[in-house]
């Protein structure tokens, strides 16, 4: 049925609780007419009905909120671009637990101690020690030192209710690099992806473009020399790969 | 449909009689306030309070929370962390050798198993040891030392009490210690044991006493009277084809009642004979319940009954002398004497006769000699040295008597609390207050602290090196999981202390151990043993005294027969929930379901039907029970089964200073029940006829699950005609014939589904649980608890059917009220492949995933409650309030370190049930995948399954035909419940098989075979 002229509209209500009153023979309530001038206000709920929808779902999904980009100030400027990039230093030099646990583990200060340690209270210095007096590694010669944690921000940062493994995608062809980007040009490191459970859906949906051989898991440059989705079926078959996306692979 | 068993089964009287208050029940969908807003805030004041809190996390909720890592400064070897380490450990509870294995997070003990590779316990625990984890993260554990100087009490550091012990105890060395006296637990500990003796060279003249509260001193003392030596006894169920327990519960709290359980599951496997167990008892027992043939007779009475049976056996042997004139029992109980002493006979050399803790040393001493009689010793029933005993230990009425006439000036008590649990007429309390200095050591300010002028806060068993002995003899150490969180000693050493021994724990662990092991232990070999958690070949030899058994026997029935065996009597028994009282503040414990009470946060004083009408007292009406100068008032709880005339009560509640949880008088928290130890004479700890019971007239609402989940009147109707249907039964005789006796238990059309049915590729999750050998303990409950971080939520919430445990053990009645037999039934979500709930929730918030599992997701979760109401099995929680509010905050720190960091906290308005353990599953499922392997059967075990004593619990993947859980489905007694409503739960139960006496079961029913062609059975 055609909605009414506005002009209209007055005469239709009032026939309408005419009608109801016949039909009932009771005292029905009905809206007194001045309700009509509100009319016009329903066309500006349903347009910001709209609007709001459309900021919500943008907003919802928007790098800002997925936190792509994240990168707080840590206590030691440590920089994976010198570290990685420079050094060649492999991932789980430091990152050890991470083809093991389901944490990658940040490493404790010992392991920056080893090269990092401060000189000895005669002002020697072991050989292997690199910057043992720069100010910005006072953090860890203080641990070093005391015993106490560094306390690192956390940059990648799960809700509680995700409970994920690295060891089993680590393990079973999923790079560093897919999820943590190029973590060898940061000089300090950012989030590089949306980590939003649509976005590990899209992998588990469709996992071989993120698959690559075992050698090269850590080697965040690496890029297969033919089309890295048959590189990536070859190897979803050979390991049998078919990654879950029932609720509770990740939920629990 | 229709059902083909003739037999009735109720859950409750109310029930059963259909009284008002049950019928009140039943005819509002949630019990009573369920769904309004609880007490002390108005629905107003409610949303006020809930506005605030919404407009405060909008103001806060902007932004991501930020997160900070803490590593190591430097990490220990070998850990990763998150990763789960686990650690073997024992420890003593109430004498009680528990074998364990704790799994730990870094660094942090988060769970309690059984150690399977300990004999005694083959990975199995109780509910008792899964709860201990519990205690060590008690807020309400003391954490400071107090000295007490007249009115005042002042904070102490342990370097000023070793100041003070200095100085005290070197004046004392002078004198031989004159006037010291130690009070300790009995303790198979060997390293305790050593360190009294050093404190006894040190001070000569100091006595060491020994107080339990549920002591099974008579045993031993029966023993000796039989052979000349107090022995211990430990049986072999698995080997016996007949059982038959006096009073005794050898599957519940019996110390190695592990090993029983384990024993009697191997004795009941249909394909392969069943045991037959007779029961004769006053209270119902976990064994009781679980026997053949269960005699409800009064304590009192037992000892002849079993004088009785010997009779009866001497008569068969043609060995009768008639010099003793018994009298009569029940026609009942004679009928019962004479089946068991047919099996007795036929079955020499294959039986036990256990006689339990309460029943005096004469009955004992009667068993062992039938036992002898039956050529029984050595095969099912060995006899060996007991490792408890203390030389020259003298018993608490003693130290009672010797500080009354003031020759106690130093009171050192270790651990326990005497001040509660010691009976009353010692008057205990005011001897202690006469001792000049008493130091009392314990876990937290209790009853016996107050009244000491030093309290020592204890470290708990995991936070200590210690040993223990299983039943067996074989030593067993216990290792320290955690440093002592709260400033604690343990009581090895403070007694190293006091006698002046300078070794480390540890050492002296090692040495006593060692010294047992006659030679060094190697640091390989002590390594090996800290791993293993136990030395194996270690254990006791078996005492062979069969031949010298002495033949008094003419004495001790003189002494049974002239026993008072008045009506009523009182019976004192160990609360399977509380034990003694050291576990009142343990919530897990206190709102498990007692086993056949149903009865949480409470104790009653417990009684037959018949009785309850000879004494005009209802269900839930407060009676006075009165003995000597002591009277408590408790209410009463009419129990079908408990022994004509015989009162039950438990013992441990009523506690006035155990914490928040179990009562607390100084902070006004009430005691959660009453108190009965006032009543108890140290003559007769177990049992008496001299006492009073009187009606007060006054009322009590006690806190039962046991008509819970109960749906309307039609519900019920339909509930009743179907138990039959859901917990399966037969004879063995039945099985030999008929052995899917239990398929066609119902028959019903064929099942057809409207839609195609999904296939399960890969893995099949499933379950299966034996009925024949659930024995009903709550073992699974509080491991699941425990596992999955299952809220407590209090004697209101559980009055109101909001208890949350995602296993419960189903109990039913069938049968004579006064002697009904019991059917238990642990039930948890069946993860239907077509399950109802599923297919109403409007959010998805419950869904299947391929694997089979009936997942649920808290986070999509909005609380419709829509599935727990079609849920046919009602195994859905929801969380009516946040029952973990404020976990986070810091005064709740000490709480939530026993929170499992697997699995998700839930919050309030969220719906939760059991997920088969799947973060055990996606464990297991990770290391296989890591390692490029399938997962083996048996890999991945749930909570409940690894702790059922019995074993009646399989799990793993159906699709694996030669998987144990897939061999037990296809068990002819396999059955699904409520499968003909077409779900197709995954999980299925082995229908129990109970292997009756031909003198006492009338012939089984004929079966009803009758076959259409269009039916189908499930």
């Amino acid at each position: 049925m055609l909605a009414p002229k506005r002009a209209e509209l007055h005469t239709t209500f009032a026939v309408d609780s005419s009608f109801l009153r016949t039909v009932s023979h009771s005292q029905r309530f009905h809206f007194p007419d001045w309700v009509n001038r509100f009319i016009p206000f329903l066309a500006i709920l349903a347009i910001t009905a709209v609007v709001y929808v459309t900021v919500v779902l943008a907003f919802g999904t928007s790098p800002y909120t997925t936190n792509v980009g994240y990168s707080p100030k840590q206590p030691v400027p440590f920089s994976h671009k010198v570290h990685v990039g420079n050094l060649k230093m492999d991932c789980r030099y430091c990152h050890s637990t991470v083809d093991q646990a389901a944490h990658a583990a940040i490493p404790a200060t010992q392991t920056c101690v080893n090269c990092h340690s401060a000189a000895n209270p005669d002002g020697s210095v072991a050989n292997s020690a690199i910057h043992v007096s720069s100010e910005k590694l006072l953090p860890v010669r203080e641990s070093q030192a005391t015993g106490e944690s560094v306390e690192w921000q956390k940059v990648h940062d799960l809700p509680d209710f995700v409970y994920f493994d690295h060891s089993v995608h680590v393990n079973r062809g999923v790079g560093c690099v897919s999820c943590h980007g190029r973590v060898d040009k940061m000089d300090e490191v950012y989030q590089a992806e949306p980590l939003s459970m649509a976005w590990c859906l899209d992998c588990h949906r469709n996992p071989e473009p993120h698959l690559r051989p075992q050698e090269f898991i850590t080697q965040l440059d690496w890029e297969p020399k033919e089309d890295p989705v048959a590189v990536g079926a070859r190897i979803r078959a050979q390991c049998d790969i078919n990654p879950n996306t029932n609720c509770s692979t990740c939920h629990r | 449909m229709k059902t083909t068993t003739g037999k009735t089964y109720w859950r409750s009287l109310d029930e059963l009689q259909q009284t008002a208050e049950f019928r009140d029940f039943l005819h509002r969908e949630f019990p009573v306030a369920a769904s309004e807003f609880p007490e002390g805030l108005t629905r107003r004041r409610w949303m006020q309070l809930m506005g605030a809190s919404l407009a405060l996390g909008g103001l806060t909720g902007c932004r991501w929370e930020e997160e900070k890592i803490v590593p190591f400064a430097m990490r220990p070897e070998n850990r990763i962390p998150g990763e789960a380490e686990y650690f073997a450990t024992s420890i003593e509870i109430a004498g009680m050798p528990r074998h364990l294995l704790a799994t730990c997070y870094d660094g942090r003990p988060v769970k309690i198993e059984g150690n399977p590779d300990h004999p005694s316990s083959r990975g199995a625990s109780d509910a008792l040891s899964q709860s201990t984890i519990l205690d060590l993260y008690d807020p309400d554990r003391s954490d400071a030392l107090r000295q007490t100087r007249g009115r005042q009490s002042f904070r102490r550091s342990w370097q000023e009490f070793e100041e003070f012990a200095e100085q005290h105890f070197g004046a004392m060395e002078a004198s031989g210690g004159d006037g010291l006296r130690v009070l300790v637990e009995p303790t198979s500990s060997l390293t305790v044991q050593a360190l009294l003796r050093q404190l006894v060279e040190r001070f000569s003249k100091a006595v060491i006493h020994t107080h339990s509260a549920i002591p099974r001193d008579n045993q031993l003392a029966g023993a000796k009277l039989a052979c000349g030596s107090s022995f211990r006894t430990r049986y072999n169920l698995a080997k016996a084809n007949v059982i038959a327990t006096f009073d005794e519960d050898l599957l519940g709290l019996h110390p190695d009642a592990l090993e029983h359980s384990r024993g009697f599951a191997t004795g009941r496997e249909p394909r392969v004979g069943m045991s037959r167990i007779y029961s004769a008892e006053s209270q119902f027992s976990i064994t009781g319940a679980a026997a053949d043939h269960r005699l409800p007779i009064r304590s009192g009475d037992i000892g002849l009954l079993l004088a009785h049976v010997d009779a009866l056996v001497r008569q068969e042997l043609s060995e009768r002398d008639k010099s003793i004139q018994l009298p009569i029992l029940s026609a009942d109980a004679m009928k019962f004497a004479e089946a068991m002493v047919i099996d007795l006979l036929a079955n020499r050399g294959q039986a036990v006769i256990a006689v339990g803790p309460s029943q005096p040393p004469t009955v004992h001493a009667l068993a062992f000699e039938l036992n002898a009689l039956l050529s029984n010793v050595d095969k099912t029933v060995y006899l060996l040295e007991d490792p408890t005993i203390i030389a020259k230990a003298e018993s608490l009425a003693e130290l009672v008597e010797v500080t009354n006439r003031g020759q106690v000036d130093t009171l050192l008590i270790l651990g326990g609390n005497p001040a509660y649990d010691a009976p009353g007429n010692l008057k205990l309390a005011a001897a202690i207050a006469k001792v000049k200095t008493s130091i009392h050591l314990g876990r937290r300010e209790d009853e016996t602290s107050v009244l000491c002028t030093w309290h020592l806060p204890e470290t708990h068993s995991f936070e200590a090196w210690g040993d223990v002995r299983s039943w067996d003899g074989t030593n067993c150490v216990s290792q320290p999981l955690i440093a002592p969180l709260l400033n604690g000693r343990s009581a090895i050493e403070v007694l190293a202390h006091l006698a002046n021994d300078q070794r480390d724990a540890q050492q002296i662990v090692r040495d006593a151990v060692s010294r047992s092991l006659s030679g060094n232990l190697s640091s390989e070999a002590w390594a090996k043993l800290l791993h293993d958690g136990f030395h194996i070949g270690s254990e006791l030899p078996v005492e062979k005294v069969g031949p010298t058994l002495m033949t008094d026997r003419q004495r001790w029935i003189q002494a049974i027969v002239d026993a008072p065996r008045s009506s009523p009597e009182l019976v004192y028994v160990p609360s399977e929930s509380v034990l003694d009282g050291r576990f009142a503040n343990n919530g897990w414990l206190q709102e498990t379901p007692g086993f056949l009470t149903k009865l949480t946060w409470d104790n009653a004083a417990i009684l037959s039907p018949k009785t309850a009408e000879q004494l005009r007292v209802q269900h839930g009406s407060v009676v006075k029970l009165q003995a000597g100068s002591s009277s408590v008032e408790l209410p009463a709880f009419l129990l079908p089964g408990q022994a004509e005339g015989s009162i039950g009560v438990a013992l441990g509640y009523g506690r006035k200073a155990a914490g928040k949880v179990g009562g607390d008088q100084q902070s006004g928290v009430d005691s959660v029940g009453v108190d009965v130890n006032p009543l108890r004479t140290s003559d007769n700890l177990h049992f008496t006829s001299d006492f009073e019971i009187t009606a007060t007239g006054k009322k009590y609402e006690f806190a039962t699950t046991q008509d819970h989940h109960a749906i309307d009147t039609v519900g019920l109707e339909e509930t009743e005609r179907r138990v039959g249907d859901l917990v399966r039964e037969g004879t063995f005789k039945e099985y030999q014939q008929h052995p899917d006796f239990a398929e066609h238990r119902t028959h019903h059309p064929p099942l057809e589904s409207l839609w195609e049915e999904p296939k399960y590729e890969g893995y099949a999750w499933g379950m299966s649980i034996d009925l024949n050998k659930c024995i009903g303990c709550n073992a699974c409950m509080v491991a699941c608890q425990s596992e999955n971080n299952v809220p407590i939520v209090g004697k209101d919430q559980v009055a109101k059917g909001r208890e949350m445990h995602w296993i419960r053990v189903d109990r039913y009645f069938q049968g004579d009220v006064e002697n009904p037999s019991v059917a238990t039934q642990p039930v948890a979500c069946h993860h239907c492949e077509n399950a109802p709930c599923e297919q109403v929730c409007p959010v998805a918030a419950t869904v299947h995933s391929d694997e089979g599992l009936n997942d649920m997701v808290y986070n999509r979760c909005i609380g419709t409650r829509y599935c727990a109401n079609n849920c046919p099995y009602k195994v859905r929680r929801f969380n009516f309030l946040d029952y973990n509010e404020n976990l986070e905050e810091a005064n709740r720190e000490l709480v939530q370190l026993v929170v499992n960091p697997e699995v998700t906290v839930r919050s309030r308005g969220v719906m939760e049930k059991c997920t088969y353990c799947v973060q055990r599953i996606q464990g297991v499922k990770i290391d296989a995948k890591n390692d490029r392997r399938p997962i083996a059967d048996g890999e991945v075990k749930t909570a409940c399954q690894q702790a059922c004593p019995t074993q009646a619990i399989e799990f793993g993947d159906l699709n694996d035909n030669q998987s144990l859980v897939a061999l037990s489905h296809a068990d002819s007694r396999s059955y699904g419940m409520l499968s003909e409503l077409n779900v197709k739960p995954r999980t299925k139960y082995l229908a129990r098989v109970r292997n009756p006496s031909p003198l006492l079961e009338p012939a089984a029913a004929t079966l009803d075979t009758h076959h259409g062609s269009d039916h189908g059975h499930s």
